[in-house]
């Protein structure tokens, strides 16, 4: 299978503002695939490109391996960052309309979405207005408004900013079992632990630039094990060893992160000298690190 | 185009269903009853009342004939408001009083004050010479009494004089008998339908016209901020484009107009149409204006889509209510213009100033409506100025749409002008 999702260079600017700048990436079918970055950096920018809803001003959108067109979008699920409801209309209308707009039969619709309620555990408020819901519950119905036309594609802006706990391990358990599905999901986060835990690959975006684009566990070994965690008796004073870059002292253990290029039997032939060791051990770098080095170098 | 469908379903329905639409849709016909019957029914109930005027005059024959004149009269006749129904006269007492001082005034206006007498008629000869008569009294507001009063007096003054110049009473009431004039509108070559109906059905379908524009171009804008404030566009926009958005939206709304207009005048004429048919008499031929109804199903389509999406343009740029009341004045000043030169436009309908004025678009919808009702202006007129205002409305609702397009993703600070220049020039 190809590429599902394919930007060339794609630039968009706001006045003088520059939001996204000759960004291009490539998203293979199959698997989770995380846009990274602070806020601001260009994210919601780069998806809204990828569906559509603005145009970039230069560069190629590519879904499904043809150049982008509307006809496309019904393969496509997207929950934006900023999503709501019409307050006044009953759960199961809701649902269907927008089942109806996604090019649903409004009786296919209608039994997808008793589904997905009872799934959900929202049977019992299928017709109650969306006003009469608790917060928690609409967030339940947007997930299915994106899902409900089973899109091979789906697109989620910030799907776990403001849910709660509960919501948020069911979306994780949604996100989990559509990969086994074989659906290909993208999602952006600018928090890197969700990242670490779902995804296969990343785009790492700041001031919109793509900084790092590729396949997660390539992109960690390419780092290296350059992180050591140890416990020791005595006091090795390596805070002041040339090649050490970091030193953190937690308590029960501490952190070590080498320069660049340093070897860590080095850290640990002195470490050995000086203090009784009871642990050593190499770690890959946390994605978080990985970002602030990647920042740090491109600023 | 299943998605514009849908989108006006879902704007239609939610609106139709709701009940302030149930509410305003029965009750304004109620209230526009209640306007127009109840302080009808409360002067028919009023009147019978009786009235105890003094006339102090030199000459008790004088005051006695005012009297006469007084209990003779016919409520309303000469008000031009005839109605078919008579309305029960009120009873005059009138009592003589020859003591024309300044402190026999005074006595009578103490009694007015408290209420012993309704008024009185201060007809002294001087009064006479000055040609000015007064009648005081503490309902002074009371236009019809005042208009009963004055032509009593006239009357009885009149009678008096010509009396004197040696006519008798037979010959002074033929000559005082009043002629009565009735203006008929010359429609295709024949006289038709009364002066005094035209009027009233300009003016009524132009108020309806009016309101219904307003009030539905507004609920655009406040349906557009309501869909920013909930946040559901950009749901929506995975699966429809924005052009959509908006034309099942105007048109949605504007669905809901439409169906409320064909309730009220089906309540209108089935009300009406009793009413009517007894009163030919003064209203001359009823005939339902067939061209005028069409004329107006096509005014307000099109005055009700440019204005509408102004309205959705101004929504689109604002985040609150409270925003859109400061920012609405450029859709709101035209169409209050257009009411306000109706008045001039009615009387001279085929003034050159009235036909460059109805054929601007933005006064369009109202002016011409007024011309088509109350004038029959050419057909090249009517003709021209359609077609400016649908170039108007195309021309609009691209430019509302490249507005809404960006407007509706765009939360806080609401945009200058050059900012909304660059909004109009962005490619999507």
């Amino acid at each position: 299978m190809g590429d599902i999702v394919e930007l060339r260079g794609i630039r968009k600017s706001y006045d003088r503002f520059v939001a996204v700048d000759n960004l291009s990436l490539a998203i293979r079918a199959g698997g989770v695939y995380g846009l990274l970055g602070p806020n601001g950096a260009g994210k919601t920018s780069t998806i809204r490109m990828m569906i559509g809803i603005t145009m970039p001003d230069e560069g190629e959108v590519r879904l499904f391996g043809e150049q982008f067109h509307r006809g496309l979008l019904h393969r496509v699920g997207y929950l934006p960052e900023e999503r709501g409801l019409y307050k006044r209309m009953k759960v199961l209308d809701h649902l269907v309309l927008l089942g109806a707009l996604h090019n649903l039969s409004e009786q296919e619709a209608r039994k997808r979405s008793l589904a997905w309620c009872e799934r959900m555990q929202l049977s019992e408020w299928t017709n109650k207005k969306v006003e009469e819901l608790s917060k928690g519950m609409q967030q339940k119905i947007q997930f299915i408004a994106a899902l409900l036309h089973d899109p091979e594609l789906v697109i989620m802006d910030e799907p776990f900013a403001g849910l709660d706990p509960a919501n948020s391990v069911m979306l994780k358990d949604i996100l989990i079992e559509l990969k086994k599905a074989g659906k290909t999901i993208l999602f952006s986060t600018h928090r890197m632990d969700q990242v670490e835990r779902l995804c296969d690959s990343i785009c790492l975006i700041d001031h919109g630039h793509a900084i790092l684009e590729g396949d997660l566990k390539k992109i960690k070994a390419s780092y290296g094990k350059n992180h050591v965690q140890m416990q020791y008796e005595g006091d090795p004073r390596l805070e002041s060893c040339e090649f050490v870059q970091s030193f953190n002292n937690y308590g029960n253990y501490v952190e070590v992160r080498l320069k660049p290029g340093a070897d860590a039997q080095q850290l640990l032939r002195l470490a050995v000298d000086r203090a009784r060791i009871s642990r050593f051990e190499l770690l890959e770098p946390s994605l978080e690190e990985i970002f602030i080095d990647q920042v740090g170098k491109h600023a | 185009m299943r998605n514009v469908w849908l989108l006006i379903q879902r704007e239609y329905l939610e609106r139709v269903r709701s009940r302030s639409f149930v509410i305003f849709t029965l009750l304004m016909p109620a209230f526009m009853a209640g306007t127009v019957l109840v302080p009808e029914k409360i002067e028919q109930m009023n009147a019978g009342g009786e009235k105890r005027i003094v006339v102090v005059a030199n000459d008790p024959q004088l005051a006695a004939a005012v009297g006469r004149e007084l209990s003779a009269a016919k409520p309303k006749a000469e008000l031009g408001l005839e109605t078919e129904e008579e309305l029960k006269p009120t009873v005059y007492s009138i009592q003589v009083d020859a003591d024309t001082s300044d402190a026999e005034g005074d006595r009578l206006r103490q009694q007015v004050s408290n209420g012993q007498i309704t008024g009185f008629l201060w007809l002294t000869d001087s009064a006479l010479e000055e040609h000015k008569v007064i009648y005081s009294t503490k309902e002074a507001a009371d236009f019809g009494q005042s208009v009963e009063i004055r032509n009593a007096v006239r009357t009885a003054v009149t009678k008096q004089r010509l009396s004197q110049k040696g006519m008798n009473e037979p010959e002074i009431d033929t000559m005082l008998t009043p002629i009565k004039l009735k203006t008929l509108r010359i429609e295709n070559g024949r006289e038709g339908t009364s002066g005094t109906m035209v009027f009233f059905t300009a003016f009524a379908m132009v108020m309806l016209l009016y309101s219904v524009v307003l009030i539905y171009g507004i609920a655009v804008m406040r349906s557009v901020i309501e869909e920013k404030n909930t946040r559901i566009l950009e749901v929506l926009l995975s699966a429809v484009t924005p052009r959509q958005l908006l034309a099942g939206k105007i048109l949605g709304v504007g669905a809901v107009g439409l169906t409320q207009i064909v309730i009220w005048v089906t309540f209108a004429i089935l009300f009406s149409v009793p009413g009517l048919l007894a009163s030919r008499s003064f209203l001359g031929e009823v005939h339902i204006p067939v061209e005028g109804m069409i004329a107006f199903a096509i005014f307000f389509l099109l005055g009700y889509l440019l204005y509408s999406s102004m309205y959705a343009a101004i929504g689109s740029m604002v985040n609150t209510d409270h925003e859109a009341q400061q920012m609405q004045w450029p859709a709101m000043v035209p169409l209050v213009m257009g009411v306000v030169l109706m008045n001039f436009v009615i009387q001279h309908p085929n003034s050159p100033l009235a036909f460059w004025l109805s054929i601007v678009p933005f006064f369009a919808p109202i002016l011409m409506l007024v011309r088509i009702l109350v004038a029959q202006p050419p057909l090249w007129q009517i003709a021209l100025c359609m077609a400016i205002m649908v170039a108007t409305v195309y021309g609009l609702l691209a430019l509302a749409s490249r507005i809404y397009r960006v407007g509706i993703l765009m939360y806080g600070k609401r945009p200058t002008l050059p900012e909304l220049r660059r909004w109009l020039r962005y490619a999507g």
